[in-house]
Formats: structure tokens, sequence, C-alpha cells
């Protein structure tokens, strides 16, 4: 590929994420939709994810990296062979890519990265809840988040009686729920009490007792609960692992093992979602991407720009969204990094405008403090 | 004062403890010595685990690979021969068992409480078999030793550990001016240097830059395991000249001369002693033991005791333990399971660790049921010690360890897996009612919430009764 700084929209348009459009979003569907999150921990590599064909300048700096065969997007970007299920998705116009994305942070921090890709926000820790709590208490969403981990991820503080599944190997009596409730009653601590009134309110299937090592089990029964009509609207994933200092690898590495965990929770979402799949979105987050060129361990170091993984029948279709920035050594961030020419968070927004059915303006004003967001929902959702 | 006291400072009293006289003193004077190990079974070296962890990479790598390359199922049955014979299976839970005993019957809880602080605080993350064989040892011969000594001390101690720089990855990194940089055109791991910087000593607060990260990690290079075909990466650590960038270096505005290895002694001397890296440090201590968010006026005594003393961690661990006992009746905190699953061992005479016997391990089978209990109950409370996520280690906050699952979990665990471990001499309502008495002011009406149960022994009954009890307001908190 040629690798001057270009656009890859169809029609040519070089305005797409630069202008913004006015939200068409049909209110009168009242047709339940999902947003499930895939946190993706320790830095995903968007250029081992999509990558770039045939840039001979990435073939130098990653001798030990290369992917000796890749699925093919277009013409210019490539899948990560592991990511099977988004190719076939790709086909039926159900799965699409930002590349070229990050939250703006360039501290290359996991703590900090991880705390602003779940915060929104430009200081590290200074926000206590993220940006999908509030984007779901800012839309009168109470009660439907569901976070697939054992504690509750920062992404989805800032909206009460959240729920997650990681269930215990026995169970536990509902008197003894109640009992502990009562005893709650008088204390001040609100946090400990709304979760005991969650708890309270889960679904039967959710109390059974399963083995949370599966993840195909956690997904499966993840799936049924957002079919369910009256379930939960929201979903997080957590995996970590990207953080490949040494031995990433190509088509098998370290990488590649990461990519395959993230395949599976889609495929099997993809299967047993069924008509609901069309009424999802799927997207992934990472704090950061990775320098361009191999470390000494034949890894990479913490970078910049990365790629978002995105499934689902909400989408328009099959594109690699990107004003891409080029990888010349004066083209890259700080001469090291991948660059970020869209700011992730824009894809966030617009994503919960679609599957919350609110105003993107709105929204943006009430989670990310009026930021300078554009509105993509136009380009990236069918509407 | 009210008796959470014991309970926030260490692991609350056991049925054998005597209610000590002045509470005060009673934590302050446990914090001069360093405790021996109580633990009767096997205590090995970091140095026989790292060769252990080197025969399990080695075999694996060098040869069960190369062997069995076109027979999976061989090659897992040859790996699973190998995790045997390597204790690959079993040295963590033994390392389990050190900590627990230790903290369930050691004489001197409050400075055990201050050694699981410092094993967090410069922790070691879930990373290649560094938890299967050398976290456990390295909390005991690298951090242990070093809590009457200066933080000082214990960064230059932690940092050219070699469990640290092969958590993370400085062995990776050469500088690109070196002898190896120049002939193999590798280059910098900044891993290692960044966390320095950031999670040990002075936190993005100091405001470093990138450029301060790349020059830290220029002056870390060399800092390395020495590699041997054999030993592959466990090998001891040293300083290689060959890979030290060479040249002066600048971090956070300060210039370091070209100095080869003792430049490290030198920029961690700044960082240990930097005034923010003193405000950070001593928040994270009130924070683990006072309160989320402490006060200007709960850290600032440790600050000026962190002062006068040049960093005296035996005189930084009493201002602290002054401020929780100053602050004890008024603040509240949430503890992590792993310190409420020790509290609830101490206080209630739990059957966990297993003896000594029973831990102990020939290397010819899997660990037993009862050699893997502990461990799997730490697993499933959601805190398994030596196995954080990152290299941030566990979070303090009460907000990270309340969700409904984990409340669930300590549901789980105080009902149905507890009962198990009632000895069968304490399986009566006034063992449970004296073990109250000894630890909370309102043991009545913890008594009066257990009195609607049948007094039976059967573990459901003692399931319903732990279940309520352990998971009370005052229990979760202190």
């Amino acid at each position: 590929m040629n690798c001057t700084r270009r656009n890859f929209l169809i029609g040519g348009s070089t305005t797409l994420f630069l202008s913004g459009f006015f939200p068409k979003i049909s209110f009168a569907s009242m047709q339940k939709k999902n947003l499930i999150i895939i946190s993706l921990r320790g830095g995903m590599d968007g250029l081992t994810a999509v990558p770039v064909i045939g840039d001979k300048r990435l073939k130098k700096l990653r001798k030990k990296l290369i992917l000796e065969d890749v699925l093919k997007l277009n013409s210019d970007f490539g899948l990560h062979p592991k990511l099977e299920i988004f190719h076939q998705l790709w086909k039926e116009d159900k799965a699409a890519f930002v590349h070229a994305t990050n939250i703006p942070y360039t501290g290359r921090s996991h703590f900090d990265g991880q705390n602003l890709m779940e915060t929104g926000a430009h200081i590290p820790y200074k926000e206590k809840t993220g940006w999908l709590g509030r984007g779901l208490l800012a839309s009168d969403i109470v009660g439907k988040g569901l976070a697939i981990s054992l504690p509750m991820p920062l992404l989805l503080r800032g909206v009460p009686q959240n729920n997650n599944f990681f269930p215990s190997p026995d169970f536990v009596e509902t008197k003894l729920i109640d009992q502990i409730y009562d005893e709650f009653k008088g204390d001040h601590n609100e946090l400990i009490k709304s979760t005991l009134d969650t708890i309270r309110q889960r679904p039967l299937s959710m109390q059974i007792a399963t083995d949370s090592e599966d993840r195909k089990k956690l997904a499966l029964e993840a799936a049924k609960q957002l079919k369910d009509q009256s379930g939960p609207r929201v979903a997080v994933f957590e995996l970590d692992g990207f953080d490949t200092h040494a031995a990433q690898g190509g088509v098998d590495g370290a990488h590649a093992d990461e990519l395959e965990e993230v395949n599976e929770i889609v495929k099997i979402l993809y299967e047993n979602l069924g008509k609901a799949f069309d009424n999802t979105f799927i997207l992934t987050l990472t704090e950061f991407g990775r320098t361009i060129k191999q470390n000494g361990g034949y890894g990479t170091e913490h970078g910049y720009g990365s790629a978002i993984l995105m499934a689902g029948g909400l989408l328009k279709k099959s594109q690699v969204y990107t004003d891409w920035p080029g990888l010349k050594k004066k083209e890259l961030f700080e001469g090291r990094d991948l660059n970020s020419t869209i700011d992730s968070r824009a894809v966030y927004n617009s994503a919960m405008s679609i599957c919350f059915n609110k105003d993107p303006e709105f929204l943006r004003r009430e989670v990310f403090w009026g930021d300078d967001l554009p509105n993509l929902t136009e380009e990236l959702f069918k509407i | 004062m009210s008796l959470n006291f014991y309970r926030r400072v260490a692991f609350g009293l056991s049925p054998q403890d005597k209610l000590p006289q002045e509470p005060l003193s009673w934590a302050l004077n446990q914090l001069n010595t360093v405790p021996d190990f109580l633990w009767k079974g096997s205590i090995p070296t970091e140095k026989e685990l790292r060769k252990k962890y080197g025969e399990w990479v080695y075999g694996d790598r060098e040869v069960l690979r190369k062997k069995f390359k076109n027979d999976k199922n061989a090659y897992r049955q040859a790996k699973d021969e190998l995790r045997i014979k390597t204790g690959e299976r079993y040295f963590e839970l033994n390392e389990h068992a050190i900590r627990h005993y230790q903290t369930k019957y050691g004489a001197q809880p409050v400075f055990e409480r201050f050694w699981l602080f410092w094993g967090n605080h410069f922790a070691i993350s879930e990373k290649d078999f560094l938890a299967e064989f050398s976290t456990g040892p390295y909390q005991r011969e690298v951090i242990r030793p070093n809590m009457v000594n200066t933080f000082e001390d214990m960064v230059q101690a932690v940092t050219t550990s070699w469990c640290m720089i092969h958590h993370l990855d400085n062995s990776e990194s050469v500088g690109p001016n070196s002898k190896r940089g120049i002939e193999s055109r590798d280059t910098i791991n900044e891993n290692h240097a960044r966390e320095l910087l950031e999670l040990h000593t002075v936190s993005p607060s100091a405001g470093y830059t990138q450029e301060d990260v790349i020059q830290l990690a220029y002056i870390m290079t060399g800092w390395s395991h020495k590699w041997s075909r054999k030993t592959l990466e466990t090998g001891d650590v040293w300083f290689d000249q060959e890979k030290h960038q060479k040249g002066d270096k600048n971090v956070l505005g300060k210039k370091y001369k070209n100095d080869a290895k003792r430049e490290l002694a030198k920029v961690i001397h700044d960082l240990a002693t930097h005034p923010i890296c003193i405000k950070f440090v001593s928040t994270k201590l009130c924070r683990h033991f006072i309160s989320d968010e402490p006060t200007e006026e709960m850290i600032n005594p440790v600050i000026e005791a962190w002062n006068k003393s040049n960093g005296n961690l035996i005189e930084i661990h009493k201002a602290v333990i002054k401020q929780a006992f100053k602050y004890n009746d008024t603040s509240h905190k949430f503890h992590p399971p792993e310190i409420w699953l020790m509290q609830l061992s101490r206080m209630f005479d739990l059957d966990i660790p297993p003896s000594a016997e029973k831990m102990n391990y020939a290397f010819k089978s899997k660990p037993t049921g009862r050699q893997e209990q502990l461990s799997w109950i730490l697993h499933e409370i959601g805190n398994s010690p030596y196995r954080a996520k990152q290299p941030n280690g566990w979070s303090d906050f009460e907000v990270d360890w309340v969700s409904p699952e984990l409340l669930l979990r300590r549901f789980w665990f105080a009902s149905v897996e507890l009962p198990y471990l009632v000895k069968s001499q304490n399986r009566s309502h006034s063992f449970i009612l004296r073990c109250l008495k000894n630890n909370f002011e309102d043991h009545e009406n913890m008594a009066s919430l257990i009195h609607q149960f049948r007094f039976g022994t059967t573990d459901k009954d003692l399931g319903r009764q732990y279940g309520i009890i352990c998971n009370l307001p005052g229990v979760l908190k202190v």
C-alpha cells in the first residue's frame, strides 16, 4: 500500500469524520437494541488485528511479527486469520472497522489509559464514573447493564443497579441474601445497598452455579439475557493479555491467542442472539495501540493509535473507516506510533445514540462534556 | 476505642489471643523486627524455586515441544507429567499456606498486614510462570526483610530482583548505542522504567514525560537475567555492560553522568526520596488502613514521620498505625476479600491452611483437593494474591470489590464452604458466641441474629449461622 495520508471512503469523500450530520433517528422503533462492549486490556495492536497490506516500511520494522497470510478485506487492509467470524460477518455487511483511532490519550500508561478508555475523560482518575454508565443514566436506562466479570468495570459505573454474571461454584440461599439485605437497611453504604437490590432482582437463570472459567458458557448466558426483550441492553466483556512486550508473534503468537478469544465471544453472541443480532452492535475498546517497530523481545511497546473492531446488524455496511495517517516516520506519532486521526469517543457516542435512541448531541453534552466529537451515526449505522 | 481496631490493623483476635491491655502499644511493638515464618512445612528459597522454574520452561520449550512436534496428545500428557515433576501445580499452593499461616497464628499480625501491603504495592502480576514459582518467594525474600529498612532500600532490592526484572521485561531492554544495541539493532523496553516511576515511586502526579521514561529506561539497560542454553531466562540478575546505553542521562530534570551500573542506585535514591513519592506512598498506606479517601490531616503525620526518619519503614509504619488508631472510630474501611478471609480464619479458628504434613508433596501426582483448597477459595472470592491482573496490584478501593458477583462470592464462601472449615471441637453455639465477644462490641446483637436458627452443628446449620455473621455491615467493613 502506498503510505500517504488518504481516506478509504466510498466515493472518495474526505469529509466523513470531519463534518457532522444531523441525526435522523427513528424514535418510533421500540425494538430493544443491544450494545455490547469488549474491553481489550493491555493495548491491542491495530496493525496485527487489521493489518495494512503491502506496506514495505512495516515489513521492515516488524520482521518477526509479519502475518504470513491474512483474510482479505479490501485492497488496502486485511484481517488477522484468527478473527474469522468478523470476516464472515464482513461479507454480510455486519462487520466493520475503524482504524488509526484512539481515545485522546498519548501517555502510554496502561492504568491511566484504561482509566480514560472507561471514563472517557482527559485527566486520569479524575472522573469516577464510566462513559457507558453516564450514557445509560442520561438515557434513563437503569438496571440494564450486565458485566461479564467478577468486579464491576469502571465503564459501567455511574448508573445504579448494574448486574454482573460470573457465577460462584455453588448456590447461595435466597433467604440468606434477604437477611443480609435487612441488616444493611440501617447502613449508610449506598453502594452495597444498591448492589444487594440488584442481586435480589436477578433472573433465575443467573442464579445457577456454573464454571466461570468457561468463557463460552458466560457468553452464552449473556446472549440469552440480551435476547430477552426485558433483559439487559448493555453487556461488557473483559479480556486482558494484549500487552505483548515479548513474543508477540504473527499468525500464532501471543497477540493471536487474544484475538482468538475476541473471535470466540463474538461468534457465540452471533450464533445465539438469533434475530436479536440484527438489533445489536458490538465494539471493542483498548487503551492504546502498539509501536510500529518490534522491540528487543520480538514484541511491541505501548503506542497510540489502534483499531476498533465492530460487528452487528445495526451496522450500515462492511467498511474500514479511516483517515489513514500513513506509516512514514514523520507521519507517526512521535516518530514511533500509528497516529490517531479519529477520536474513538466519537464512535462510542454514536453507538450509544443509536442503541439508546438518544440524540447524539444530547449525549455528547451529557456524557463527554460537550467535547468536539463528530456525529458518525449516519455513516456507521443503518438509520 | 472499639474492638474493630484489631481488624483494622490486623486480623482480629483468635480464641487463643489475649485482649491487649494497651491496643496502641500492642500494635506499635509489632513493627520493630521481622518475625520468622511459623510454617512448619517446606519453605524453599527463591533460588531453589527459580531452578524449578527453569526446569519447567526448559523441559517444555526445549525438550517436549520438539520431541512431540507431531503428536498433540502425547505432548499434553508429557507436559502434565512435567508439571508434577517440577511442582508447577504445587508451589503456589504452598506459598499461600505459608502466607495464610503467618497471618493466622503470627504474634505480630500488624507486621503481616504491612507485609501484604508492600507485596501489593510492588506487585508481581500474573505473567508467565511467576505466580507458580517465584512471586511467593519474592514476597518472602525481597519484600519482607526490607520492611525494617528504608523505603529506598526496598525499592533498590525490588528493582534488581529477578522477579520484578522478569515481570517488567527489563532483560529485553537494550540501549540502542550499547555494544549489543549497535550489533543487533535491538532497543529499549520501557515497561520497567515506566512502572518504577508510575507505580513504585513518584506516580504520574510528578509530571514526568515520555522522555523521562526513555531516559530512565536507558539507565536501567543492562540490568537483566543471565541467560544460558540450559537455564534460559532463569539465571541470576546481573548488570550486562554490553547492553547498557552509553552517555549521560536526564530524569526529572536531573543529570546522571555516564556511570554504568551505579546510575541506577543514584536515580532510585532520588525517586524514592522525592516529595511526591513520599506523598503518594503515604496516601496509599493511609488508604489501606484508614479510609479509601484519606484526608490531608490523616496523611500529613505519616509524611512527617517519613521525612524525620529519612524513609525508615519502621517509623513510617508506626505513624500509619497511630493514625489508624486515631481515626478508628470515625472512619470506615471495606476490606478486600483476602483480608476478610484471613480475619475470619483467625477469629473463628478455621481449618485453613492444612497442616504441614498434609501440604507435603512428593512430586509424583497432582496436588490433592485439600492441598488446593485455600488457593481455590482465594480464587473463587476473587482475590488470588499472587495473580493480580496488572502491575498496579489489587485495588484498595471499596468500589472495586462491590459487585453482585463479588458479594455473592462472599455469601457463598461463608454459607457453603466455611462450614467444612469449622474444626470439630468448635462446632458449638458457645464457640461462635465466644469469638463474637472477642471481636465485636455488638456481639449480643449479632448473636441474636443467629438465635432464630436451630443451634445445630450440621454443615447446613453452621452455613446459616456463619453466612449471616460474616457478611454483616460491621464485619465486611471496619
